[in-house]
Formats: structure tokens, C-alpha cells, sequence
């Protein structure tokens, strides 16, 4: 439920993005000729049975898979464990280099996957493991084969980790007010203009696709700053992927406040959000 | 180090025991061999209530200046270790394998931190020997000889948990159980043995106040008051520290805070080794 909201919080696409975004579907078929060029970001949730094939590719003729129809857009893996190791493993390069290379014996093609993915899963098999109100039954070992499938590779591309409590009923239908999604996604287009101006040299829209030079210049941190990632670092046996990463999530963060720097808070948060690496290090 | 059975350091209570061991090899710090010990032992595969109640016991009994003394095999007996060393007390650890094959490989880590601190680890075989399944079971005499007691957290049916408290029963000790929900099939021995006559413990004076002959005084730990934490978080430690647990929503709560600055806030906390994060986005003391 709350993974299906996250496209009313995306920015909205560009005219080149939207064009690409088209093409793809296009060549699958999917467009619809009344509506003519795609304007909202596509939201795709493959269910767990998918094929390696069928999630980056293939066929005589390369068709697109899930990873490129999503291309500019989202993919969402519900309940990650349960997928196919194989299906998983294809992710790594594609979410590396944000296209895929499909060969096949008459063809060979190039298609763009820039997508964000995002995923959940339960903490152990029977879904209670650090909660506080409820006991849970799963042994250590279960715990550690179900975190297992995920291979720590993988577990590496993806930035944000969230742990999210059970909701409880009160909570479903209380008048809290909290931010819309509409103001959200008000901060979300400002923060992707100022990275829009920033890179319009670079011909990269985001903060995703900087590569470890131009992270050397448009993530500099302070001294404060450096010798906190130092300490997290040696603290958290974070690996070398994950300190570009954890620089433009910070990066990315700075840009959501407006600031022009990268503070020590906005680090400190970005480092936090590595919390799978920090908690279940040596399970993964 | 090696100490053979003849030796004046042997411990006492071990050459009482119906087959004691013919030498001990010894590495860390060979003083605990003359304190008072009371072994804790469960499953390996234990559940989250077996490694809360691990932690527990092991650190109130280190309070009281016992040591924790175990197996070094995967759940409780990491668990008794992990909870010695967290509150500086003392721990043994007995391997069942040489200095050159810990066993399980996944433990080498806690077997270097159990060195670090002060502990020590103890093995009847020559360095080069591998673990094989007998010698589970003979590690296990040594735990229970070594102790004055033992305390059963969790284990299954027919489990090495079982044998410890039979061999330990011969070595007429007491045996005290932590009681465990029926329905827990990792609760199956301990309760057995309270039906059997197990002592059952519900809170560590329940085995402090079974020897009063041994002169034990808990040490108090002080109640973390650090001064070398900056002011800016000054307010999240005081409520965590208040707590035993908390959840990062209930901090946001207390503090009327966003989320967002206290998940930078609790970040540097434990990046200064102040707090813990655990599963679930919960937090405690460290």
C-alpha cells in the first residue's frame, strides 16, 4: 500500500524522459492510442514467479523486460525473499550501469533501465522479529537463512533501508494531519531543479546518475563530515560501493533542505538509512 | 598454555568431576580458572525470548562478580558471552575443538573478543584437532565441572542442552531453569527439568540467594551519566536512557521532532558508541 503511493510523490517527467519512456512502451505495445505520449512515471510490480527473462529482457527478438518498462519509473518487488535467486541476481548490473545489454543469436540490443527500485519484505518468517509487542517464534537459524536469500551484493545497490512498525487500528482512522503528497512532491520537483540546473552542463538529470568524479566535485564534504564517515566507515564495516552511495544520498538529502553543502546532519542521516548493513551485518 | 591434570593450577572443582579432562589448553586470562562460575547453556537455534533471556541472566549474574561460563556455540552460549562481556564481567568459553579450528568458523570474532576482554577459553584438545560430534558432548562435562551451577535458558528435545543438566545433576549441583511458554518447542527441556525438579528462576537473586556461603556482592554499575555527550543530544540519550528498549517513533513522539533530525541524532549517538540500535528501529544504552 504504501509502495503503490510512492509515484504520487515523484517528480514529474521531463519532456526527454517522458519521450523515452514512450519509445519503450511503444515497442512493447502498451500505448494507448488515445492518450498518445506517457506523461506519469510507470509503476511496475512484477509478482514473485517472474523469470530472469522476463524481469530485464529477452525473446528471438529482444522485447523489454520489467526493468526497462519501469525505465524512468519504479519497480517494486513485494515480499523480496520470496523471489527467484536468479531474478535477483540479474538486478546487479542493470541497477549499476541503468541499461541492459540483451544478446541474442540475430540481435543484440541496448535498453535503458534507469528505474528506482524499491522492495519489502517481512524481517523473518513469521514477521515478528524486533517487535516489541509481540514474541517472535522463528529460531536464529531460520531468521538467518531467510535473510540469506538476499545476497549482500544486492542488498549494497539499495540506499534507503527502512524498518516500519506494524500499524495499528487507532492509527488507521485517526484525523492525524501529516504532510500531503502533494506537499511532498512540491519538495521533490525543488530539489530535482536545483540537480537539473546543477548537472544541464553534464547531460545527467539526478543525483543517482553522478559518477565517482563528478561525486569528487559536487560532494565535498567538510572536515566535520569526513571524519564522521571515517568513523562510520570503520564502525559500521560499511563496503567501497557504499560510500559513493551513501554521498549522493546525502548529496540528495542536502538538496530536499536547500542547502548548498552537504552538512552533518544531512551525512549522519544518509548513513543511517544503511541500517540492514548496520544491524544484520554478518547475517548477509 | 597447557596444564595437565597433576598440575597445582588445575581447577579443583574439574578434577572432581567422574572423568575429568587429562590436560587443558588454556589461552587468555588464566585467573578466572579460580572464581566462582555458574554456567549458562541453551540451543543453538534459540528464539528471540532465549536470547533476551540470555542476555539477561548473564549480565545480572556478571553484576554480582560470577562468571559466565559457556560454550562458545552459536545462540545462547553467544548470547551468555556477548552479555558478560557487555557489562565488563568475566567469561570462560569452552571449545570443542583446537586453538587452530574454532568452532563454528562464525564465532571467531566473539572468540577474539572474549580474549580482548579479559577472558578466557579453554580446550581439552591439541590445536590442530577439528570439532566432531562427540566432542560436543565432551566439551560439555568441562562447562558443567568448571561451574558451580547451571542455568538452562532454551533447548529441544534429546538436545546437548539435556546432557549438560544430567551430567550436571551427577556432578550434584543444582540445575536452575528459565521457564519457557509451552507452546515453544525450544522450551521443552527446561520445563522438563523444572518438573523434575529443576530449580526455577524467575530473576537472578532466585540463584544468588541459593549460596550464601559465597560472599557475593552485586557491583553497581552506574547509571550511564556522560558528560562527554554534547548538548544537542543530550535529550534523546536522557529518554532512551530512561528506557529498555524504545522505538524511534516513540522518541519522535516524547520530543515533538521530526524524523528525520532524530535519525541523524541517533546516528551519531551510536557512531560515539553510546546507544545500540536494534532490529525493529528500537534502540537501547550500550
Amino acid at each position: 500500500m504504501l509502495a503503490k503511493r510512492i509515484t504520487t510523490i515523484l517528480p514529474d517527467l521531463t519532456f526527454e524522459e517522458a519521450l523515452e519512456v514512450t519509445k519503450i512502451h511503444s515497442i512493447s505495445g502498451m500505448t494507448d492510442n488515445d492518450i498518445g505520449i506517457i506523461t506519469k512515471r510507470p509503476f511496475r510490480s512484477p509478482h514473485h514467479t517472474i523469470s530472469p527473462t522476463s524481469m530485464i529482457g529477452g525473446g528471438v527478438i529482444p522485447k523489454p523486460g520489467e526493468i526497462s518498462l519501469a525505465h524512468n519509473g519504479v519497480l517494486f518487488l513485494d515480499e523480496l525473499p520470496e523471489f527467484n535467486r536468479n531474478t535477483l541476481e540479474v538486478l546487479r548490473g542493470p541497477l549499476e550501469d541503468r541499461n541492459v545489454t540483451i544478446s541474442r543469436l540475430y540481435s543484440k540490443v541496448v535498453y535503458p533501465a534507469n528505474f528506482m527500485l524499491v522492495t519489502s519484505m517481512n524481517p523473518c518468517p513469521c514477521g515478528y522479529y524486533g517487535s516489541i509487542e509481540k514474541e517472535c517464534k522463528c529460531s536464529k537459524l531460520a531468521i538467518e537463512k531467510y535473510l540469506n536469500r538476499i545476497s549482500g551484493p544486492l542488498l549494497d545497490r539499495i540506499d534507503l533501508h527502512v524498518e516500519v512498525k506494524p500499524v495499528k487500528y487507532q492509527k488507521l482512522n485517526s484525523g492525524n494531519k501529516v504532510e500531503s503528497s502533494k506537499q511532498i512532491k512540491e519538495r521533490v520537483n525543488n530539489a530535482r531543479r536545483i540537480q537539473y540546473l546543477r548537472y544541464k552542463d553534464l547531460n545527467i538529470f539526478s543525483n543517482a546518475e553522478l559518477t565517482p568524479k563528478m561525486i569528487e566535485k559536487y560532494c565535498v564534504l567538510n572536515e566535520e563530515c569526513k571524519k564522521i564517515l571515517e568513523l562510520a566507515f570503520n564502525k559500521l564495516g560499511l563496503s567501497a560501493r557504499a560510500y559513493g552511495r551513501i554521498l549522493k544520498v546525502a548529496r540528495t538529502i542536502a538538496d530536499l533542505d536547500g542547502s548548498n553543502n552537504i552538512q552533518k546532519q544531512h551525512l549522519a542521516e544518509a548513513i543511517q538509512y544503511r541500517s540492514l548493513d548496520r544491524k544484520y551485518g554478518d547475517k548477509f | 598454555m597447557k596444564i595437565n591434570i597433576d598440575d597445582r593450577r588445575y581447577p579443583e572443582q574439574l578434577r572432581k568431576i567422574h572423568n575429568p579432562p587429562k590436560q587443558l589448553y588454556l589461552k587468555g586470562n588464566k585467573k578466572l580458572l579460580d572464581t566462582i562460575g555458574i554456567a549458562i547453556i541453551g540451543s543453538r537455534c534459540c528464539t528471540q525470548y532465549g536470547e533476551k533471556m540470555a542476555r539477561k541472566f548473564s549480565k545480572e549474574l556478571s553484576l554480582y562478580g560470577i562468571t559466565i561460563i559457556s560454550g562458545m556455540a552459536k545462540g545462547i552460549d553467544s548470547f551468555a558471552h556477548i552479555g558478560s562481556i557487555e557489562t565488563t564481567g568475566n567469561t570462560i568459553a569452552i571449545i570443542p575443538s583446537g586453538f587452530n579450528n574454532i568452532y563454528p568458523k562464525e564465532n571467531i570474532k566473539l572468540y577474539n573478543e572474549i580474549i580482548q576482554n579479559n577472558g578466557l577459553v579453554i580446550t581439552e584438545y591439541d590445536e590442530n584437532e577439528k570439532a566432531t560430534s562427540n566432542r560436543f558432548l565432551e566439551r560439555n562435562r568441562i562447562v558443567s565441572g568448571l561451574a558451580i551451577a547451571t542455568l538452562v535458558i532454551e533447548g529441544g528435545t534429546r538436545s546437548g542442552t539435556s546432557v549438560t543438566a544430567e551430567l550436571t545433576k551427577k556432578q550434584e549441583k543444582n540445575v536452575f531453569c528459565v521457564p519457557s511458554n509451552l507452546e515453544n518447542s525450544k522450551g521443552i527441556t527446561p520445563n522438563k527439568l523444572i518438573k523434575e525438579g529443576a530449580f526455577l528462576v524467575t530473576e537472578v537473586e532466585d540463584i544468588i540467594s541459593k549460596y550464601p556461603e559465597i560472599n557475593l556482592k552485586k557491583i553497581k554499575i552506574k547509571k550511564c551519566k556522560d558528560n562527554s555527550i554534547s548538548e544537542e543530544y543530550k535529550e534523546i540519550f536522557d529518554i532512551i536512557n530512561n528506557e529498555k528498549e524504545i522505538h524511534i517513533n516513540d522518541i519522535a513522539k516524547k520530543l515533538k521532532l521530526d524524523i528525520n533530525e532524530i535519525s541523524y541524532k541517533l546516528m551519531m549517538l551510536e557512531l560515539e558508541d553510546k546507544i545500540v540500535s536494534l532490529p525493529g528501529n528500537n534502540y537501547r544504552i550500550k
